[in-house]
């Protein structure tokens, strides 16, 4: 593989550098019919000129082609950028290519590359790297952003630069392998462990509700309501509470935005009745 | 106030509407902008509890590809702002913040639509025409554009809002206060719930509760139940690999076998029996 990265052009090596920056802005101007496409166009453009210099038909024809609707995880996206360059390539170069097949690549791997995305950086990483800065903020340290951006930045930056150059390298032949060896499942799956552990373990720590409500007898305590409960298990009502959210969200679908108003109705209610 | 207003306006159009030209770098995020303007405002421990309260609650919220609730970073810079200046109290900031956040992503919602959305047209004929300069300037003004009318909502928030919310503010009584701030503690349940519903698998659920049980019994730093969390990605990973290779062998055997191997193979087998 890396004797493959080895053998680009300096010009190829040029562009690949321009399509990890200009990739930065994909979301620019995100419209409501054609989501990215043009920040896909825009990262699209230094190949184009480079490929169809000389045919400008055919470089209309690629333009017109390439500012069609793109929506993809960001992280994942340089990879495609990758693969469609290197299909462009081969377009320019061979008169037979079929090059309707280039926005057919382009849209079915931009689902589930956003799939994997999603879950693995916006849900697993960015959860991981959160929990950890808002730990660190709740103990008043000030370098708690500068550790989150640095946490998910590094890794995602990592996979950006690295991405356009594999995608441009393998091509669109090699990515249907991956998906049949059944590896990204693996890694989904790897994923999704971490992730899970850290919502668990950040519920615990972040959902907080204290029963100040004992039960008196002729002004005496006779029993502690949130010793009793802490002895059943300890946290029982914010995790109860935390997964009656999750069951509302997922099976009765209902709206974040209702949730939210209901929690700080609950919130008011505890107080007002002095349960709380 | 004039320039408070200019400060989390400026903030919020160079952090939310920074993220989208830096592909999502996070930048716009409540554990960013609470500190960041606490930095500016005079009060970043504030600002720091703020962020990491909001963060929480909106750690769920993923604003691409599909519905969401509000847009963190407004309600996350009002909140601060609010807070720091009005000395509004953490407790008290967070539930105000959030309707703001809701009205917030309602008018992002609307410049997606109404100031963006019109000129796909353009972009189409710009490309017809091989017009790649005029792509890249109306791709870059349009962001400008549509982030510089977003930020007026904080500038003016900040600016005519403060004494009407401050003269509410004192107006709440006690008892609601204290309602509030058991909400803020709870509100983090939604956050979670959010995050579940993207992560959430039969087969591996079950970790969820073992990250539960490390914080509440064991007292684990988070950082610890991560990497331990990591370890026991990495051994179900390669055993789900070993298990992948094992069935690739079991498949791959017949087939590898043709008509006269088949004979062969079942003289194997007597011989193994005999």
């Amino acid at each position: 593989m890396t004797q493959h990265i080895n053998t680009h052009t300096p010009t190829e090596k040029t562009l690949l550098k321009q399509l990890y920056w200009r990739s930065f802005t994909l979301y620019a101007a995100v419209t409501p019919s054609k989501q990215g496409a043009s920040g896909f166009s825009y990262a699209m453009q230094p190949f184009l000129d480079v490929f169809y210099k000389g045919d400008e038909k055919k470089r209309k024809d690629a333009m017109v082609r390439q500012m069609s609707y793109f929506n993809t995880n960001i992280a994942m996206y340089p990879f495609i950028l990758g693969v469609v360059a290197s299909m462009e390539k081969e377009n320019s170069e061979k008169d037979d290519f079929n090059s309707e097949s280039i926005n057919g690549i382009k849209t079915s791997l931009m689902g589930p590359l956003a799939g994997i995305g999603d879950s693995v950086f916006w849900g697993v990483l960015r959860t991981l790297s959160a929990g950890i800065a808002v730990s660190l903020a709740q103990a008043g340290n000030v370098f708690a952003p500068i550790v989150f951006l640095a946490l998910f930045n590094l890794p995602v930056q990592w996979l950006r630069f690295k991405g356009g150059e594999l995608g441009y390298t393998l091509g669109s032949n090699y990515i249907s392998n991956l998906y049949e060896n059944g590896l990204i499942n693996i890694l989904t799956k790897a994923a999704s462990i971490v992730g899970l552990a850290m919502v668990g373990a950040m519920t615990s720590q972040m959902v907080v509700l204290d029963i100040k409500w004992n039960m008196v007898m002729d002004g005496e305590v006779v029993m502690n309501i949130q010793e009793m409960l802490d002895q059943i298990f300890v946290g029982l009502i914010p995790l109860s509470i935390t997964l009656f959210s999750f069951y509302l969200l997922k099976k009765k679908q209902i709206s974040i935005n209702y949730l939210i108003v209901g929690i700080i109705i609950l919130g008011i209610m505890l107080s007002v009745l002095g349960i709380a | 106030m004039l320039l408070e207003a200019f400060i989390v306006a400026l903030v919020v159009f160079l952090t939310v509407g920074g993220q989208e030209l830096l592909g999502f770098t996070m930048l716009g995020r409540p554990i960013v902008i609470g500190p960041l303007l606490g930095l500016l405002l005079g009060d970043i421990q504030t600002g720091l509890l703020i962020g990491a309260a909001l963060e929480t609650i909106f750690m769920g919220v993923i604003n691409i590809g599909g519905a969401s609730s509000a847009e963190p970073g407004l309600a996350t810079a009002l909140a601060t702002a609010f807070a720091i200046n009005m000395h509004a109290g953490v407790e008290v900031a967070i539930p105000i913040a959030i309707p703001l956040g809701i009205i917030g992503l309602q008018i992002k919602t609307l410049l997606y639509v109404a100031v963006v959305g019109p000129f796909a047209v353009k972009f189409d004929k710009l490309a017809e025409n091989g017009d790649s300069q005029g792509i890249a300037k109306l791709h870059f003004g349009l962001w400008g554009l549509q982030w510089f009318i977003y930020s007026l909502i904080p500038f003016f928030a900040i600016l005519f809002g403060s004494k009407a919310t401050q003269r509410v503010l004192e107006q709440i009584p006690e008892v609601i206060v204290h309602g509030l701030s058991i909400a803020g503690n709870l509100l983090s349940a939604v956050g979670m719930a959010m995050l579940l519903k993207i992560l959430w698998d039969k087969k591996v659920g079950v970790y969820y509760f073992l990250g539960f049980i490390l914080i509440a019994y064991f007292k684990t730093p988070l950082i610890a139940v991560a990497v331990l969390a990591l370890i026991i990605a990495i051994v179900t990973a390669s055993r789900d690999i070993d298990l992948k290779k094992i069935k690739q062998q079991l498949t791959s055997v017949p087939t590898a076998q043709n008509a006269s191997q088949k004979t062969a193979a079942e003289l194997e087998v007597d011989e193994f029996f005999k």
